[in-house]
């Protein structure tokens, strides 16, 4: 282990120490929360939920980049994407492996976790009531599904992959790989909707959450955030890596998609705001704009918009998209604003009063929070960096050994 | 006959006058000790705080003179919504628990099971009222605090939520004691939660909705009444039926009594 951090480079021994030291730190103040308690939080009775369920719908909806492009390669059978695809399944599955963690922490209660799949709360057939507990089952299966999908991956290791049995089976796993896919893609829209935005939208009581419409949004919000997220990832790397992982045409083809979706996203999203305006807020006896004030109102809501005009300009036009640079800006402020809105939605959903005589409050993490969440991104970056190094992430690179 | 031959006709519900309150706090106080809320170190830290009851003060103006200034308090506790429909309950909280911890009685009052929460605070989230609390700290019974614990309301743990049942275990209390004497008949049993014994001024009036001889349901009905951050009371019957076709309301079941303008127009975000 050593021997083996001697021999990295100076760039490399300073990332891996920062890495760890935060993934030490992670550890550290988990233990704090998990066995001393929630009140080290800055959350509180008004503020019901804070940095990490942030950190869920952030990583679900940017997560979701993985179904779709899934989806568009092995059921629209689009072979330019076939480069991106095991580094794609890899992001989805840590994204959803995290999602689990920081739900963990949120529970006042971690060891009865469990507890949501002994006393589920159904309705009639298959239907659940909460939406929580459709979070609950969903991402659980989906994230076995990934699970599965990522197995090729690690079987192809190139001393794995040497026994006769192995090669096989992954083989055989890759021919299938559709079915899984397919499924994924039908289990990811109704998580995507639950937990990024009919768990809100569903909460009557909350003028500032209730729109019917808003388990939909939040699909489309994640396909085309998720498709930039996925090209993101893999860009940065090969940047870092100083070479080239992916074709430029595979991620051409990726943020061409995502921009589309975009408009989609774009449409959808004004529509919701105008309902929201016009419609739902005024029947809760409230105006949309005093209700939209205070710390995260409605300068989030126009940052937001000011970023979506990136991906709606520079990921559809071919002349823009065709520029390396403007095409990652474009990616880049697609999943700005996707992420804009998470935090318009929570921030600002929490501070709004509930009663004319309170104001907004603020809400600022305290260090256990910052340091579990950025502990949590720091060991994303270290499997994500382990799976580069080890496994055969992107495959196509290494033909005629060119294992780095 | 036996117990399990009559029909629950009850639907329990309060009428607080807010013109008869002083703010005296001796309802929150005798909340508090009934229902054995824990004490943290840091009691002084309010957002943290579990209390079921929360007396609220309101003002007309902060910056107003004498004797232009006009206050009010509110005593606020868990206000027991029942949705669009009162014989199919549906209040915020309930539908949306994971694990089936929360859920209306047939009296209407709204239930918590702290044994079964997993603390995700997704029905706090969800009450528009703030009527649900957090246990954010691991609750401390000093000396002989710890004595005088009612055993009639199991202790939270940390990591649970918690609320306000309408004092729903004094009433298990009267009706045991009415079997005994031989009273089958559950409907013949009522009950007063805490907070309205405590009451110097008998401005909290706690009885059956459904019946309408009792004073509560009396109350509910007259020109005083209204409900807390409810808009939909102040719509006309025809508009009411079609905004209850759009969505839910939450239409609680504690009633306030008030013959101030100010404090009518502000319990329901209108301006003055």
């Amino acid at each position: 282990m050593i021997t083996f951090f001697k021999s990295l480079s100076k760039n490399m021994k300073i990332t891996l120490s920062i890495l760890g030291i935060l993934t030490v730190l992670f550890v550290i103040f988990a233990l704090q929360i998990l066995l001393m308690g929630l009140g080290y939080t800055d959350m509180d009775n008004n503020f019901a939920f804070g940095a990490w369920i942030i950190g869920d719908l952030v990583l679900v909806a940017l997560g979701g980049g993985a179904f779709s492009t899934g989806f568009v390669l092995y059921i629209f059978r689009v072979e330019k994407l076939r480069p991106l695809i095991n580094s794609t399944v890899l992001i989805g599955f840590m994204c959803y492996l995290f999602t689990f963690v920081f739900l963990l922490f949120d529970l006042g209660q971690p060891l009865r976790a469990w507890f949501g799949f002994a006393y589920p709360n159904w309705g009639k057939g298959v239907y659940p009531v909460s939406m929580l507990t459709e979070v609950f089952f969903c991402l659980s299966i989906y994230f076995i599904i990934l699970l599965v999908e990522l197995i090729p991956t690690v079987l192809e290791h190139k001393v794995l992959i040497q026994n006769r049995y192995i090669k096989t089976t992954a083989h055989i796993m890759h021919d299938f790989m559709w079915i899984m896919a397919a499924a994924g893609t039908f289990l990811s829209f109704f998580h995507q909707g639950s937990l990024g935005g009919g768990m809100w939208g569903v909460l009557f009581g909350k003028a500032v959450w209730y729109r019917p419409h808003f388990f939909f949004l939040a699909v489309v919000a994640a396909i085309a955030g998720g498709m930039s997220f996925m090209t993101m990832v893999p860009y940065v790397a090969g940047k870092i890596l100083k070479k080239e992982l992916v074709p430029m045409e595979s991620f051409r083809t990726l943020t061409r998609m995502s921009g589309f979706m975009f408009i989609a996203y774009a449409v959808f999203r004004g529509y919701d705001l105008y309902s929201m305006a016009a419609y739902y807020v005024p029947m809760s006896g409230r105006s949309f704009l005093d209700l939209y004030g205070g710390y995260y109102g409605i300068w989030m809501v126009v940052v937001e918009i000011i970023l979506l005009t990136g991906p709606l300009v520079l990921l559809n036009m071919g002349r823009f998209r065709n520029q390396e640079k403007l095409m990652i800006t474009g990616a880049s402020m697609g999943i700005g604003a996707i992420i804009m809105s998470k935090f318009s939605v929570l921030l600002h959903g929490f501070s709004a009063p509930n009663f004319p005589w309170k104001g907004f409050t603020s809400y600022f993490p305290t260090y256990q929070e910052w340091f579990i969440t950025f502990g949590v991104l720091a060991l994303m970056i270290l499997i994500y960096m382990t799976f580069i190094k080890w496994f055969p992430l992107f495959p196509h690179t290494e033909e005629g050994g060119g294992h780095h | 006959m036996t117990v399990k031959d009559v029909k629950m006709n009850r639907r329990w519900g309060m009428a607080i006058d807010l013109d008869k309150c002083t703010g005296c706090g001796q309802c929150s106080l005798a909340c508090n000790q009934e229902n054995n809320m824990p004490i943290f170190e840091d009691d002084s830290d309010i957002p943290k705080r579990v209390s079921f009851m929360e007396l609220m003060k309101v003002t007309n103006d902060r910056d107003a003179k004498f004797p232009d200034v006009k206050t009010a308090f509110i005593p606020k506790m868990c206000q027991m919504c029942e949705g669009n429909d009162p014989k199919n309950p549906n209040p915020p909280c309930v539908s949306v628990c994971p694990v089936v911890a929360t859920d209306v009685g047939d009296d209407g009052v709204v239930s918590q099971i702290w044994s079964r929460c997993i603390g995700c605070r997704y029905c706090q989230t969800a009450c528009p009222y703030e009527a649900r609390v957090f246990n954010w700290w691991k609750p401390v019974y000093e000396g002989t605090f710890k004595k005088s614990l009612n055993p009639e309301v199991s202790v939270a743990s940390r990591g649970t939520i918690v609320k306000c049942t309408f004092c729903s275990h004094i009433w298990k209390r009267e009706r045991d004691r009415a079997v005994a004497e031989g009273k089958l008949n559950i409907n013949d049993v009522t009950y007063k939660t805490a907070c309205q014994s405590a009451c110097p001024n008998n401005a909290i009036i706690f009885g059956d909705l459904n019946d309408p001889e009792s004073e509560v349901a009396k109350l509910s009905k007259s020109k005083r009444a209204l409900r807390l951050a409810n808009a939909i009371d102040l719509e006309s019957p025809e508009k009411q039926k079609e905004m209850r076709k759009v969505k839910h309301f939450s239409n609680p079941k504690v009633y306030y009594l008030t013959s101030q303008k100010w404090l009518k127009d502000m319990l329901n975000f209108r301006k003055n």
